[in-house]
């Protein structure tokens, strides 16, 4: 979005018209503390994808098949944890009995041509989805912003991606395989197990194993990518008419610049162009130097940011989806994020920019805002209801649970549901209040895990107290 | 002397072109192509390392490619791995590993941080 060669431009502009202006954030934040690489009794640490979550699993197993997990459900320590790519910043995964890791089972084993569906096995990356499915002409309808989760990880989160008429992942399966704790195995969908495929579908890994995934897909299409940079009430004014009129859009704020960076994908039957490589860790980093160098002195940092952004041009690149709906982000971070009633977003980020300009002019890592259809899991943060998301991010390094306390409220106070790998504070007696069948999920749920094998100490406050 | 940190900050910019000398990074696929010789670790490399470790974006030191990995080799093996394990800067707790036994995560920093040629796969 920026280039570098912008930014140190603008660091010159800026050192020689406040010559004597020192940079707030002189130095990099140190490297947060890291854990012992093993506990004392030789177990190996296990964190997430930031960091911040933990554990010493005793028992580590990456099953071949479904026989070999069935078996390992049944002897295994609990409580028995499945880990995806680590990338939820809740704590779903750490337990002190089994990490599974579905690593193994990995790659399409049918497909229908004309129904356009693929069956996948749960532990595929959707790094790698994407190409498999390109080579069978199918294509996910949408597709989250980050591509290193497993699918079954994704589906189990309500990891989702953006479009007013279009669904998270687990709104376009049409069934899964479920292996339970008692290592009985079910085929799920919503004819033979109506209710377990309801509550199920988003599980949290609560439910038990998913092994494979049976997916709705789209014919393979390609779609024109493109980055705009908009004044943030043009943006918001016009919200409505560009979830309207495109298939996938979304837009970040970028803080203290009065700009949104608006990405919108529609279908195209242009020829693919070249796509140069990407830019948005570079850009990402600038906005932490123009923290760094002009945090002290917000009218500056905006003034300054819209000088150089207003130079930057459009960006257009045509390709299939699967290549440009989901980037690669290196740069670790935490993240809040909630899914609110639609017509209620704009006016929660409203409110969340300005606490943020007036409290904290540490952050510069874009908002994201985006948007998802309704659908029917029970424990879906979407169920029956049309969503708008805000998410808000901070460096890895640096502190982030001030500022999501700052913003958590404004969020709970619109109806907000929290993603459920996001970090957030609610508890049963919460999500009982935000999801209508969240008692029938939790009964469910029990009745399939009675002794609670899945349950780490997280989801005991989830489901249980 | 705040003058001063503006104008070292500005050299820093400049010459950040102008550092070690770095290999040349080669071409996506010939990344793509390179894998440990053994089954076990190709499996392991291809589900999680070369997630990052194979892609010039992700930022992270490049399969095969010596400048990237001199810096960090040079502290040793055992703070190498101690990082990998723990997780340090971009780099996550254990690659992401989550079927790697530390003797796996050493081997993966072997074959990773051996240079290779180019265009070598």
């Amino acid at each position: 979005m920026v280039s570098r060669r912008a930014l140190v431009l603008l660091m010159g502009g800026t050192a020689a018209a406040g010559a004597g202006a020192a940079a707030i954030w002189p130095r990099e934040a140190p490297e947060p503390p890291a854990p012992p690489a093993m506990d004392a009794q030789g177990h190996t640490v296990w964190r997430n994808w930031s960091g911040i979550q933990m554990a010493y699993p005793q028992a580590r197993a990456a099953p071949a098949n479904e026989d070999e997990l069935a078996d390992l459900l049944r002897k295994s320590p609990g409580p028995l944890r499945c880990v995806g790519a680590g990338h939820s910043f809740m704590p779903l995964v750490p337990t002190p009995g089994t990490l599974i890791t579905l690593d193994r089972f990995d790659g399409i084993t049918a497909h229908d041509p004309v129904a356009l569906t693929a069956t996948v096995r749960a532990g595929t990356r959707l790094s790698t989805l994407g190409r498999a499915l390109a080579a069978i002409g199918q294509d996910m309808p949408n597709l989250p912003d980050i591509n290193k989760q497993s699918l079954a990880g994704a589906i189990s989160t309500a990891t989702h991606g953006t479009g007013e008429a279009l669904h998270a992942i687990h709104g376009n399966i049409t069934g899964f395989r479920l292996v339970t704790a008692d290592g009985k195995i079910t085929d799920c969908d919503a004819v033979r197990t109506p209710e377990l495929f309801a509550a199920a579908k988003v599980g949290l890994g609560a439910f038990g194993v998913i092994t494979s995934v049976t997916l709705r897909n789209a014919p393979m299409r390609r779609v024109e990518r493109l980055v705009r940079l908009m004044p943030v009430e043009d943006t918001m004014h016009n919200w409505p008419a560009l979830k309207a009129q495109n298939r996938n859009v979304e837009f970040y704020y970028l803080p203290f610049t009065g700009t949104t960076a608006v990405i919108t994908h529609n279908e195209t039957d242009q020829p693919a162009t070249p796509r140069a490589p990407s830019v948005d860790n570079d850009t990402l980093l600038d906005l932490k130097h123009l923290r760094d160098w002009l945090g002290w002195s917000p009218n500056l940092r905006r003034t300054v940011a819209r000088r150089i952004l207003q130079t930057v041009p459009p960006e257009r690149v045509v390709g299939e989806a699967w290549q440009l709906l989901s980037n690669e982000r290196s740069i670790r971070f935490n993240e809040m994020e909630f899914h609110l009633p639609a017509e209620v977003q704009m006016a929660a980020l409203r409110e969340i920019i300005t606490a943020i300009e007036i409290n904290r002019p540490d952050v510069f890592f874009p908002i994201e805002a985006r948007a998802i259809a309704e659908d029917d899991a029970w424990l879906s943060p979407f169920y029956q209801r049309a969503s708008g998301s805000i998410a808000v991010h901070a460096y890895y390094k640096e502190d982030y649970k001030s500022l999501f306390a700052m913003i958590e409220p404004i969020l709970r106070r619109y109806g907000g549901r929290p993603h459920w790998g996001k970090l957030n504070h609610l508890s049963k007696i919460d999500f009982a209040s935000l999801y209508p069948r969240f008692a029938e999920a939790a009964a469910v749920r029990k009745s399939v895990d009675p002794e609670g094998r899945f349950l780490n100490d997280y989801l005991q406050r989830v489901f249980v107290s | 002397m705040r003058h001063a940190m503006c104008i070292i900050t500005l050299a820093g910019f400049v010459l950040a072109g102008c550092g070690a000398k770095k290999d040349p990074v080669p071409a996506a696929d010939i990344l793509a192509a390179r894998h440990p010789a053994n089954l076990r670790l190709s499996l392991l490399y291809g589900q999680s390392c070369a997630a990052c470790h194979a892609h010039a974006e992700a930022g992270a030191p490049l399969v095969g490619v010596g400048s990237d990995w001199q810096a960090r080799t040079a502290q040793g093996d055992a703070v190498l791995l101690r990082h990998a394990l723990e997780g340090y800067n971009g780099m996550p707790a254990g690659g992401q590993c989550f079927a790697c036994t530390p003797d796996d995560i050493a081997a993966l920093i072997r074959f990773m941080s051996t240079p290779l040629p180019p265009t070598a796969t």
